[in-house]
């Protein structure tokens, strides 16, 4: 019935179906509880299929209109006074890349879903209330992810980032257990914290430049915001945004949240969420705030993380708190990536930040079952073995040995520091060689464990869990025959994303910015 | 000279509100009080935004109200406060309704005990021993350990249970 109204159209793009990847989800979100009560086998198919046609649009225009970006004004507002949505090539395959993961983990399905032994016997109505809830919340997350890679207007990006925020409080606390909602409290404690901050940076930069156009901020910027009240509206803002990308000062609720939600949503929100919260962090440093003192910030605060990550990690006794930790780690990483600026810096950023994508939902999904000690995985290899290949697979890539792609995503990363070679950066490049051999050291534990002999291993995986992640581990092993062609599109990607003056100029075409 | 005094008085109020709500989540023991200091930092937050189309003298931007040609204050920042404030109310009762179940099963909304006990739960769930506390004392105790409701901090909606006066947990310690 909603597809009736994109049905016509659906082969030929067209910048006007921008708009369907978020609308299209909201609605169904709305309508979901209605339509639950009229068919069941209606609700339960209509959340898969609205992100089937928005992953269908979205890699449409990618294909078609993906060369160039292209802008779209909501309403037809022109944009100084509307709202807009930007697209070029990395908005466009971040929000590919939001239904089609959210498919991957897609809550839906009875086996393994949720924390395992947390089910309980509830009558059918309300377990049927609960999936049409539960598959609402997702689609409102699809929604506001999409919306996040997508917005040109600052204060828009703020709604998105709060709609996300309040998906995903939703989405932890539907285990029930009394820890999931202790951990949910306080992940919406600081959450909301954030959001004052990103707010107060949002008013400090409306005073300086009236106006919330990322376009048109960035033309401001250089005379309004090259000073240190700038440089404290940044800092704000990346603290704000930073703590769905769980950046340093403000990430204590990352372990206990993904060790009380279900796996699958830890899958969501350490791979996907996360990595959108990073893009509007990079879209603020690209298009605002060029000085130097903002890159600074964020590598500073990218080393603290990465160091204290994967330490604690290295320290973690059961699986998802591991890799929940690791998490931290690895964006510190792409933090302090992003931070070296220019063309390599960004593409270093995009390539740890895509690699960390595919391989920790993926390591997450094998922790649907493998959701206990790290002791309790003694000889999980012998009832699971493509498993235990697959996190081998994973771990390998994680650590960066040679032919994989995390090896070259790395790589780039450690040469772009060295090219800049600062102080600041050469410990930044020796923090990350470091927590390399630290990563290895509990990631090789991990394996080694997996296979040893133990009469009494864990229970096997559920064939969908097992399935997504093999999928992802062919992408992997797929990215990395082809790394090349892999790394020409992202290096497309990052020179589109690095473009400040071909922002302004695709958002304010004819050069008329600031007067209507 | 007065505008910008106003003007300032404001900003320092809203940076104000901010700071002693941040102080207030810090500081607060109890996780009730935690939410009441994050109101206080969105409210300075709002008045910060406010603050931002805000001029002293000019009029309010409504057609037909006051003089026409008289300079009206920035509407955009009114709009967007709107919006901020509904986002703020819809965090602060989702935020209200978790704390309610927190109780229901926890039984207290102390922070340290919340955290102990759901640090004990989260290692129970995943098989592990749990680390030691952080307010335990390292090595021995000395002493045996104080009853949980007569902990210190544990403030009114955190008691499970008649506190006994005088307090004994004060006599076992030196």
């Amino acid at each position: 019935m909603i597809s009736d109204l994109a049905v016509p159209n659906l082969f030929v793009a067209q910048a006007g179906q921008l708009v369907l990847p978020v609308v299209l989800p909201l609605l169904a979100a709305f309508l979901m509880q209605p339509l639950a009560r009229v068919s069941t086998a209606l609700a339960r198919g209509l959340g898969p299929l609205v992100l089937i046609l928005c992953a269908w649009i979205t890699a449409q225009l990618w294909i078609q209109l993906g060369d160039a970006p292209f802008t779209l004004a909501i309403g037809g507002f022109a944009p100084p006074l509307g709202i807009l949505f930007y697209a070029d090539g990395i908005a466009l395959l971040f929000a590919l890349a939001v239904p089609v993961f959210a498919l991957l983990f897609w809550p839906g399905s009875e086996s393994g879903g949720g924390a395992g032994a947390d089910s309980r016997p509830g009558s059918d109505q309300a377990d049927r209330d609960q999936a049409a809830r539960r598959d609402a919340l997702v689609l409102l997350l699809v929604a506001a992810t999409t919306g996040l890679a997508l917005s040109g207007d600052l204060f828009n990006l703020y709604v998105f980032y709060e709609l996300a925020a309040v998906a995903s409080f939703g989405l932890v606390a539907l285990s029930g257990t009394g820890r999931a909602q202790v951990a949910t409290f306080r992940y919406l404690m600081i959450s909301a914290f954030g959001s004052v901050l990103a707010l107060a940076g949002i008013a400090i930069l409306y005073m300086q430049t009236g106006t919330l156009n990322l376009g048109q901020l960035a033309q401001l910027a250089p005379e309004t915001l090259n000073n240190p009240i700038g440089s404290a509206a940044f800092a704000l803002m990346l603290i704000g945004f930073g703590v769905k990308a769980e950046l340093f000062p403000v990430n204590t609720w990352v372990p206990e949240v993904y060790a009380g939600a279900p796996a699958r949503v830890s899958a969501l929100l350490a791979g996907l969420v996360s990595k959108l919260a990073v893009l509007v962090i990079v879209r603020l440093l690209v298009l605002i705030f060029p000085q130097p003192e903002a890159a600074q910030m964020l590598l500073v605060l990218g080393v603290l993380g990465v160091l204290t990550g994967e330490f604690a990690a290295w320290r973690a006794k059961d699986f998802p708190r591991m890799l929940a930790f690791s998490s931290i780690g690895q964006l510190g990483i792409v933090f302090v990536a992003f931070s070296i600026g220019g063309e390599i810096g960004l593409l270093a950023g995009l390539a740890v930040a895509l690699h960390h994508l595919i391989v920790k939902s993926a390591l997450f999904g094998l922790a649907v079952r493998w959701n206990g000690s790290l002791e309790a995985l003694a000889g999980a290899a012998r009832t699971s073995p493509l498993g235990a290949a697959l996190f081998v697979l994973f771990a390998l890539s994680l650590v960066g040995v040679p032919p994989l792609p995390g090896f070259w995503a790395k790589l780039t990363v450690i040469v772009g520091l060295a090219e800049r070679g600062t102080p600041l950066d050469i410990t930044a490049l020796m923090s990350i060689l470091l927590v390399t051999a630290v990563e290895a050291s509990y990631l090789f534990r991990v394996a080694i464990r997996l296979y040893q002999d133990n009469p009494d291993p864990v229970a096997r995986h559920a064939r969908r869990d097992l399935g997504v992640s093999a999928l992802l581990g062919a992408v992997l092993v797929a990215a990395t025959l082809g790394l090349r062609p892999v790394a020409d599109v992202l290096g497309a990607g990052a020179a589109q994303l690095g473009d400040r003056a071909g922002y302004i100029e695709t958002v304010f075409p004819s050069h008329v910015a600031g007067k209507d | 000279m007065m505008s910008l005094t106003l003007e300032g008085v404001v900003l320092i109020g809203a940076l104000g509100l901010i700071v002693i709500g941040a102080l207030g989540m810090a500081i607060s023991n109890h996780l009730f009080r935690m939410l009441l200091a994050l109101v206080l930092a969105e409210s300075g937050a709002n008045l910060l935004i406010v603050l931002s189309g805000y001029r002293v003298g000019a009029s309010a931007p409504i057609l037909g109200f006051g003089d026409p040609t008289a300079p009206m204050v920035d509407p955009v920042p009114q709009v967007l406060v709107l919006t901020a404030i509904v986002i703020g109310v819809g965090v602060q009762a989702l935020a209200v309704a978790l704390l309610l179940k927190v109780y229901r099963v926890y039984g207290t909304l102390n922070v340290r005990e919340l955290r102990d006990r759901m640090d004990a739960d989260v290692a129970t769930a995943a098989g592990v021993e749990a680390d030691a506390s952080q307010d335990a004392p390292a090595g021995e105790r000395p002493l045996p350990p104080v009853p949980a409701h007569a902990s210190v901090g544990s403030g009114g909606f955190g008691r499970r249970g008649p506190v006994p006066f005088p307090p004994q947990s004060d006599e076992r310690r030196p």
